[in-house]
């Protein structure tokens, strides 16, 4: 009890250590633009300053909400189908040697390769008014990072957990159930924080390739053909903060887990180990 | 210790292990080899690198198969023992699993073994009183020393009761003071479970006060050179490590372990005298 609310109150110190200077940073950063604004009579259509993004920003609360529901949907179920289908696939080719040596090169490869582009042939198979190609673009992003990241955590057990675990005569279920799945856990939660931002950019990204015109990226676009640029940035605002959830939650996810399973100082060792693969 | 009991804990049989047969790089990791350890005995097994120790021990847990010969644990073959968990198995490594309390460490060949709960909490905290780790019941392995961490892989070992304990070098990693402190451990746990043991290590010391026999072996290809004796009787402490007798045992070993050097004076790496190091130090470890 005790070592615990020393660990909180000392957490509690150290969160407030660690947000003063960037946030000291940021304020100066907004002082700083809003003052250059208005001394070099910056024009609107080339940068607005920060006091007119903000009220655009509350002047269409709802309307930025709604856009970032819709943003939000396609991100978090592309997250969704694509981890589910990247564990699946995992756990196939950790099955099926042959099926691993041929996928895992491809699935490396195709992780450091910016894929989005597809989004453009998505877009050609589907109906204008369906948000199903940039689900399906999302969904393909995270698929390769949680795949190449939890085959990873199956397959690279610690050869004295696999020798000890045959001295026990272990199934091989048995040696997937407690090895192979518990290895793999920091592996997967490294993967989400990773995919977590990625697939809300995918889904801004995505919109700027056509598409219904409902989401955060694709009120940024049209904005900005408008010449109504405090607006743009107004949704743009509303992106930083939908991409700011998505991460804070996959954190959260990784915190909670990792404090029952495992220890921070593995955590951090892992944290560097499995991860790789961006879009 | 007790002789009316019929099985020899291990005996092999005329055992060969050769590598990657055939092939260019083609090693005769053991060559004829026979070993008969009695119930309740502690056997070491020491040797230069590559001399094939711990390819035995692994054939004795049926990690590898032999190339000839048989190997029989508590009368069994091979691998019947293994899945009969006839033996427990600790490592240099102490191998435990970080997301496991300690006490679910010690548990796990139990749970392989398909005991109910009650049963597996009962008997990993006696063997954790055992080691005398029984206040880290509930701790994670990492919070624990490397010491520490040993003496849970060794109550994990245990846990089943098996009659044969096998060790590959597993006090390697420790200082010298935890590492005499383990060795008493060691002898006290197995006098208590009466566990017999196969214990590899290159440490001449380390051999000869844990064990009954020291069986000496050498390399290219790996054989058994020579067996010591050492009647150092049952109760050892630090003063044997003062010994004089303790002292000529550790130097009949250092001899036997130089002249199976000489056997094979084929080449000039074998013969070099300082390969055989320091009566007090180890083989490799200098």
């Amino acid at each position: 009890m005790t070592t615990a609310t020393l660990a909180v109150g000392g957490s509690a110190r150290r969160v407030l250590d660690a947000v003063w200077p960037p946030a000291l940073f940021g304020v100066a950063f907004l002082v700083i633009w809003e003052g250059a604004v208005k001394v070099f009579d910056l024009k609107p259509y080339f940068l607005p300053p920060p006091s007119s993004i903000w009220a655009e920003f509350t002047g269409n609360l709802t309307l930025i909400r709604d856009a970032a529901w819709v943003s939000g949907a396609n991100a978090f179920v592309g997250l969704l189908v694509g981890t589910v289908l990247g564990v699946a696939v995992s756990f196939l080719l950790m099955r099926f040697r042959l099926l691993n040596d041929m996928v895992t090169p491809l699935a490396i490869a195709l992780n450091a390769v910016p894929i989005i582009v597809l989004v453009a042939v998505f877009n050609n198979m589907f109906s204008s008014t369906s948000e199903i190609p940039r689900r399906l673009m999302v969904t393909l992003v995270v698929y390769f990072i949680v795949l190449v990241n939890v085959a990873k955590g199956l397959r690279q057990v610690s050869p004295i957990h696999l020798e000890l675990l045959r001295s026990y005569a272990a199934t091989p279920v048995e040696v997937i159930r407690k090895a192979r799945i518990p290895n793999a856990v920091p592996y997967l939660f490294t993967a989400l924080k990773i995919a977590a931002p990625a697939a809300v950019i995918t889904a801004f990204v995505a919109e700027y390739f056509g598409g219904p015109q409902n989401g955060l990226g694709s009120r940024i676009v049209s904005n900005i053909a408008a010449s109504r640029n405090a607006v743009a940035w107004a949704y743009v605002v509303g992106a930083c903060l939908l991409g700011l959830t998505f991460y804070l939650v996959s954190i959260a996810m990784e915190n909670i887990t990792t404090s029952r399973h495992h220890t921070s100082r593995g955590d951090d060792s892992r944290g560097s180990g499995p991860g790789g693969g961006t879009t | 210790m007790r002789s009316e009991l019929v099985h020899p804990a291990v005996a092999v049989a005329g055992v060969s292990k050769v590598f990657n047969r055939g092939s260019a790089n083609q090693v005769d990791a053991l060559v004829d080899v026979d070993l008969v350890v009695a119930p309740g005995e502690f056997v070491s097994l020491i040797g230069p690198s590559g001399c094939g120790k711990s390819t035995l021990l692994r054939l004795i847990a049926h990690l590898i198969e032999p190339s000839s010969g048989n190997v029989l644990v508590n009368g069994k073959s091979a691998s019947q023992a293994r899945l009969d968990q006839e033996y427990g198995m600790a490592f240099q490594q102490a191998g435990l699993f970080d997301w496991r309390s300690v006490a679910k460490n010690v548990e796990l060949p139990l749970e392989l073994k398909g005991w109910d709960k009650k049963r597996r909490a009962a008997r990993a905290r006696e063997m954790l009183e055992l080691v005398k780790l029984g206040d880290f019941v509930d701790h994670r392995p990492w919070q624990l020393s490397g010491g520490m961490q040993q003496r849970v892989a060794i109550a994990r070992a245990l846990a089943a009761h098996p009659p044969l304990l096998l060790m590959d070098e597993p006090f390697g990693a420790l200082d010298e003071m935890t590492r005499e402190h383990m060795q008493a451990e060691l002898l006290r746990i197995c006098d208590e479970t009466r566990t017999s043991v196969v214990f590899v290590t290159h440490s001449i010391p380390e051999a000869v006060y844990l064990s009954d026999r020291v069986v000496v072996m050498s390399p290219r290809p790996g054989r058994i050179t020579d067996v010591v004796d050492v009647d150092l009787g049952r109760d050892r402490d630090d003063d044997t490590r003062e010994d004089d007798a303790f002292y000529r045992k550790i130097i009949e070993v250092r001899e036997a372990l130089r002249n199976g050097g000489h056997d094979t004076t084929v080449d000039h790496e074998t013969v070099d005298p300082d390969a055989v190091g320091h009566p007090l130090l180890g083989v490799d470890d200098r």
